[in-house]
């Protein structure tokens, strides 16, 4: 009667999660679990499933948790096949979590087992998984420093040159295995290494050949994802009449996807691309757009980006009014979150400005003192803080081969 | 009507962004991760249904 009870909700646990309801899948999961079972390969899919669940709710303690139960159960019982699913998903998390040299323990578990019961998909499977990770190092450690696309580390180059071959090998698999989903992703993958690594026109091939499976299976994300990807790899080209059209192809569909967030993405990028283009009114368009959805999204963050663009925009088309505005409220929004080089950046953009305009009011004095203080009152506790996970590893970046010192 | 100097205003228009550097979002678009799956019901007809399953398609195919 107990065994029974168990596997019933573990059923109502599976058929929830494929429907997309994780959070009521992990409740009967945990349900079942409570129950028991002496069935051990069932407690094993449960376990496995309440890892995933937890992973697609980002709760990555709680996976990295069940996948490490699975894994032993697997071991214990002397299923190998179930021990390398649970690496490679073990695997998967502990990458998320940062711990890289562990994550590629366990994949290479995955990759090990798979090949050694010749089973083909797991070995596909297993050397994307392992890609990813390393692609995560090499990224992970790259945005440590200050570095363009191109001018890595070592370690960092050595880390995404492995990505790149774990992606190609995996390829050949997938290639030869005719899983054209697989392909796509290993190509939107393979793509972005290439870009880390500043191998811009192989990510442009890359991307294109993503592009092309998307449309395949009329996967509209992944065309979204493909026409972001080519065109920051034409920014790096040079080429920015390209990117710009690529960008405006990533607005379209996002619109139609109706995701806000990356609309204001592809706003953005379309601001710094006529910015480049130094079409400074299309600029100044695009980056008004963004600011009006990162205010809706309450992205602080990136309201704090907008200003700080619009400023420099403005201030190239002689607008040292609305410049200052900006600049007065991108000094307003880096204290609010915290941003000290922000804080900074905008002080002296503000004195630059006060200096051309003949004002000689310190900073003390400014309208913007003020008003900080007006919401403070206003809000009683601190605003908080909107995080758009897209914008959130902004930096300052040279886009010229000439190096030019930095006004900030 | 602004007291602006030409020379501080050319100054300010040479600090300006373009193409000298920008402020860069590392929006890089990944591809999502995959999870290896078990099931409970893989192993449960396995298991405690094959025989329930066998003698059911057998009965379908004696009809």
């Amino acid at each position: 009667r107990m065994e029974a009870s168990c596997l019933e909700l573990a059923l109502e646990g599976e058929r929830l999660c494929k429907a997309g309801d994780c959070r009521a899948g992990v409740s009967f999961f945990e349900a079942a679990v409570q129950v028991g079972t002496e069935d051990l390969k069932t407690l094993s899919a449960i376990y496995s499933q309440l890892g995933n669940a937890y992973f697609y709710l980002h709760e990555y303690a709680k996976a990295l948790e069940y996948h490490h139960h699975d894994l032993t159960l697997a071991r214990t019982i002397g299923d190998l096949l179930g021990e390398a699913k649970a690496s490679g998903n073990l695997g998967n998390t502990l990458k998320v979590l940062g711990n890289f040299e562990e994550a590629i323990v366990c994949c290479q578990r995955h990759l090990d087992i798979s090949r050694e019961l010749n089973d083909k998909v797991g070995e596909a499977r297993a050397l994307y998984n392992l890609g990813n990770v390393y692609h995560s190092k090499g990224k992970n450690v790259a945005s440590a420093g200050t570095h363009d696309p191109g001018e890595l580390p070592d370690d960092v180059k050595n880390a995404l040159q492995k990505a790149a071959n774990y992606y190609e090998e995996n390829l050949t698999i997938v290639t030869k295995l005719g899983d054209r989903a697989a392909q796509g992703r290993a190509f939107g993958n393979l793509g972005n290494t290439h870009y880390l690594l500043g191998n811009f026109r192989s990510a442009v091939l890359a991307h294109e050949q993503r592009l092309l499976i998307a449309k395949e299976f009329g996967d509209r994300s992944a065309e979204r994802r493909a026409y972001s990807n080519l065109g920051n790899a034409y920014i790096f080209l040079g080429e920015f009449e390209t990117a710009s059209e690529y960008y405006k192809r990533t607005l379209q569909l996002a619109r139609q996807l109706k995701d806000r967030a990356v609309e204001a993405q592809a706003c953005y990028s379309l601001g710094n691309t006529y910015t480049l283009l130094q079409d400074y009114e299309k600029a100044i368009d695009y980056h008004l757009k963004h600011l009006m959805i990162a205010q809706e999204l309450n992205d602080k963050i990136g309201e704090g980006r907008a200003c700080w663009s619009l400023g420099n925009a403005y201030t190239a088309l002689g607008n040292h009014d609305q410049a200052m505005h900006f600049a007065e409220r991108h000094l307003e929004i880096s204290r609010e979150v915290g941003d000290r080089s922000g804080e900074l950046t905008a002080r002296l953009n503000l004195s630059d400005l006060q200096m051309v305009l003949g004002l000689s009011y310190s900073t003390n004095n400014s309208m913007m003192s003020e008003s900080q203080v007006v919401d403070n009152s206003l809000n009683g506790t601190r605003p908080r803080v909107g995080r758009r996970h897209s914008m959130e590893n902004m930096e300052l970046m040279k886009l010229t081969p000439e190096k030019v010192q930095n006004w900030n | 009507s602004q007291p602006l100097s030409g020379r501080q205003a050319a100054e300010l228009q040479s600090k300006v962004v373009p193409s000298k550097q920008i402020l860069h979002s590392d929006n890089m678009e990944m591809e999502p991760e995959t999870m290896e799956t078990k099931s409970v019901t893989d192993y449960f007809s396995k298991l405690h249904m094959g025989s329930l399953v066998y003698s059911c398609t057998s009965k379908r195919k004696n009809k």
